[in-house]
């Protein structure tokens, strides 16, 4: 399973930040979330904190998004320990999505009204 | 504490200091936050009679406890002050980011008083508050300061890309700096605090902008329950016709259904119909022509804003807008029949920072005086009937003060008495009567004019819904429904959501469960009828009378649209009536102390 990502359809409303901090913690704090929505002008992108991988890094550098320049470091979605986002803000301790639990109910899907997140089996 | 950080940020700008003050229990429980809280602070700190742009004046930026708590369209902040247009109380809200990094740096309300000595900007980072110098943003345009302050950002605060794309800033445009009466406080790009001109009270005070940036968090009281509501809700939302029309078309379906309905402000108000509007009748044809993608503002998944784009090279690829009201004011009232010129008109508003329906109404009183052979073209230096692209040139003389744009800065009453007609000049309590014709619904005539800011779109409802269309009932309704904005405005909930498509229900249920106070609806009605009351004594104290709840003559003598004319002093007395007010408007004894008032009452009544 995994959650597949339309980002035409993300309205930049950010409540998957918000509903992903208030099921991990109890509060709402889009800082404590580990899916982030990078608002650009002509579109939105949300990108989840998923495993970190080795061959992520080989990638580095600018990517072309829909035509447009986006940073590769913020659209990688591997939550590299040195990457500046995703981490809890008083501790600095890493961050990374966990599907909300066995079996996978991820919030963040159940709270995307625009639907630019689905979770599809694969 | 729940919902609410129970924490208020005051910056003096004179003596360039700032501090933290505890918020008192009774304003989060008897003003719940937003519209509520501003008006009592403004009553008891602020005397209603002095000048809006002296630096006595005090602007509060206010969120409420639904703020950055994921309650659906909960995005918007309320800007408070004295309005320096109508002399009223003004209580402009905007969507956006801001209000919720407002709450995550741990504030619920920021009080500006005083003026700072020179061009300045504030920042707020959690409790790093600084007032930095703003010389090489002064005479920018709005989304120039935005970038030229996120470069700022980047080398001051070491902050990384999500971190700057998160932050919240609230900037005014050459117009506020220029202290242009109706200019706007701008916010994210194109989106605005409009009404009411809070933008040159910001540009006396000499601030170009607040950045709000916060990582901290707000608590809710029971988070599991709420989690499942908004979940529920959504559920529900997916086959909400309404809902799905906001998301797909915003504004945009509006101007089709008041062009046939006959109410769509055209040519200074004297038609309520546009020929060349016809074509945009079905929305889907504006959204394929200009339409580049949909913009939710924070924590609302209905993301009616739209930012579209024009093909003229002179202009930037894309830009927020143009909305219903905008469209309507500065399209078929000036008589502007195409788009692409909509859209460059509402880019300019936008950029220089001007409220596009009072700057509508004014560009249109000047078509109509010159039109007339009122306003010489000598004075112009050009032909200006209506339709004339020559508006885009008035309309930065405006924001500049240059020519006959320093007396049409000073507003639309000065403007038009000085060519002999203040008739023509179609507004209400100086400030522009927004798009929906008047004369097609009278419960909107009477909205408007008794409206505490002036005719204001946000601050009245549509006459389409349950009941409001029967003349037996509308002023009821009138009176309900304004004291149900009053408190949608204070929680912050986003009006265009809810009215039409969702009623009050909500409203008490997301509080209950934010706050852990259970709210009543006959509470909150009663607490929003005291915050509409609490503002007309302050507007009776400021000199407004009842003389000034009244519609322009053309409104009220004319009969243009439908063969109707408002009868507005048959309604006045039937609303002041509801409202427990005596003839004059002024709420009697009972009144006030049915709702806890008598003090602040003492020396009006």
């Amino acid at each position: 399973m995994r959650i597949k990502i339309d980002y035409k359809k993300c309205i930049g409303c950010k409540q998957c930040e918000i509903v992903c901090s208030l099921a991990h913690t109890g509060t709402v704090n889009p800082w404590r979330s580990r899916i982030r929505i990078f608002i650009r002008e002509e579109f939105c992108l949300p990108v989840i904190a998923g495993p970190y991988t080795e061959a992520a890094c080989n990638s580095k550098g600018m990517v072309m998004v829909d035509g447009l320049e986006v940073d590769g470091c913020v659209v990688c979605r591997a939550s590299r320990p040195t990457k500046s986002v995703y981490k809890e803000p008083d501790t600095g301790i890493p961050l990374k999505c966990d599907f909300c639990g066995e079996p996978p109910d991820p919030q963040c899907v159940q709270w995307c009204a625009p639907e630019a997140l689905t979770l599809i089996e694969e | 504490m729940f919902g609410w950080n129970g924490r208020i940020l005051r910056i003096d700008l004179t003596r360039g200091t700032n501090w933290v003050e505890e918020m008192p229990t009774y304003l989060m429980q008897e003003y719940i936050g937003g519209r509520g809280m501003c008006i009592r602070i403004l009553f008891d700190e602020i005397d209603p009679r002095i000048d809006p742009l002296s630096s006595e004046n005090k602007l509060i930026f206010a969120t409420g406890p639904l703020t950055g708590t994921g309650a659906p369209a909960a995005s918007r902040f309320i800007v408070s002050a004295k309005s320096p247009l109508s002399n009223c109380i003004a209580n402009p809200c905007c969507g956006g980011y801001f209000g919720a990094n407002l709450k995550y740096a741990g504030y619920d309300l920021l009080i500006v008083e005083g003026k700072s000595p020179g061009p300045a900007y504030i920042s707020i980072h959690n409790d790093r508050v600084e007032i930095r110098p703003a010389e090489h943003l002064w005479g920018k345009l709005a989304t120039e300061t935005e970038h030229a302050l996120r470069v700022d950002m980047r080398l001051r605060d070491d902050l990384d890309d999500w971190a700057l794309n998160t932050i919240g800033i609230a900037d005014i445009g050459p117009a506020g700096e220029n202290l242009v009466r109706f200019a706007c406080i701008m916010s994210d790009g194109g989106r605005a605090a409009g009404r009411s001109g809070l933008g040159a009270v910001m540009g006396s005070k000499n601030i170009k902008a607040v950045t709000a940036l916060g990582t901290g968090q707000v608590n809710i009281a029971d988070a599991e329950g709420f989690r499942k509501a908004v979940m529920g809700f959504y559920q529900e939302g997916r086959n909400n016709g309404e809902l799905i029309k906001r998301r797909m078309y915003g504004t945009w379906s509006l101007p089709g259904r008041a062009n046939k309905s006959k109410s769509q402000a055209s040519l200074n108000f004297k038609e309520g119909y546009s020929e060349a509007f016809v074509k945009y009748e079905d929305p889907e044809v504006i959204r394929k022509l200009i339409r580049v993608r949909d913009e939710g503002c924070f924590s609302c998944p209905f993301g009616c804003s739209k930012r579209s784009r024009i093909k003229d090279p002179e202009y930037p690829k894309t830009a927020k807008g143009p909305e219903h009201e905008s469209m309507a004011l500065l399209g078929s009232n000036c008589g502007l029949g195409d788009m692409e010129d909509i859209c460059r008109a509402n880019y300019l508003c936008n950029e220089l920072g001007m409220d596009t329906i009072t700057t509508g109404t004014m560009i249109s009183c000047a078509m109509e005086l010159y039109e007339e052979g009122y306003l010489p073209e000598k004075d112009l230096g050009y032909p200006l009937e209506f339709g004339n692209r020559n508006m885009f040139k008035l309309l930065k003389q405006i924001a500049h003060r240059e020519g006959i744009g320093d007396l049409m800065a000073e507003g639309g009453i000065a403007f038009a008495a000085k060519y002999g007609h203040p008739e023509l000049f179609m507004g209400i309590k100086g400030m522009g009567i927004p798009a929906w014709h008047p004369q097609a619904f009278d419960a909107l005539g009477l909205q408007y004019a008794t409206n505490n800011v002036g005719a204001n779109h946000t601050k009245s409802t549509l006459p389409f819904y349950e009941g409001r269309k029967d003349p037996a009932h509308f002023v009821e309704f009138t009176k309900k429904d304004q004291d149900y904005l009053a408190i949608a405005d204070s929680g912050v909930l986003c009006w265009i959501i809810y009215h039409g498509p969702l009623w009050g229900e909500k409203l008490s249920e997301w509080l209950t469960y934010i706050t852990g106070t259970t709210y009543t609806q006959e509470t909150l009605d009663r607490l929003g009828e005291r915050i509409w009351n609490l503002e007309r004594l302050f507007n009776l104290k400021a000199g407004i009378t009842c003389k000034d709840d009244t519609l322009p003559p053309r409104i009220t003598k004319e009969p243009r649209v439908k063969n109707r004319v408002v009868d507005i002093d048959r309604l006045l007395q039937e609303y002041y009536e509801w409202r427990g007010w005596d003839k004059k408007g002024v709420p009697n004894q009972e009144k006030l102390q049915e709702l806890g008032l008598e003090k602040e009452g003492a020396g009006v009544i």
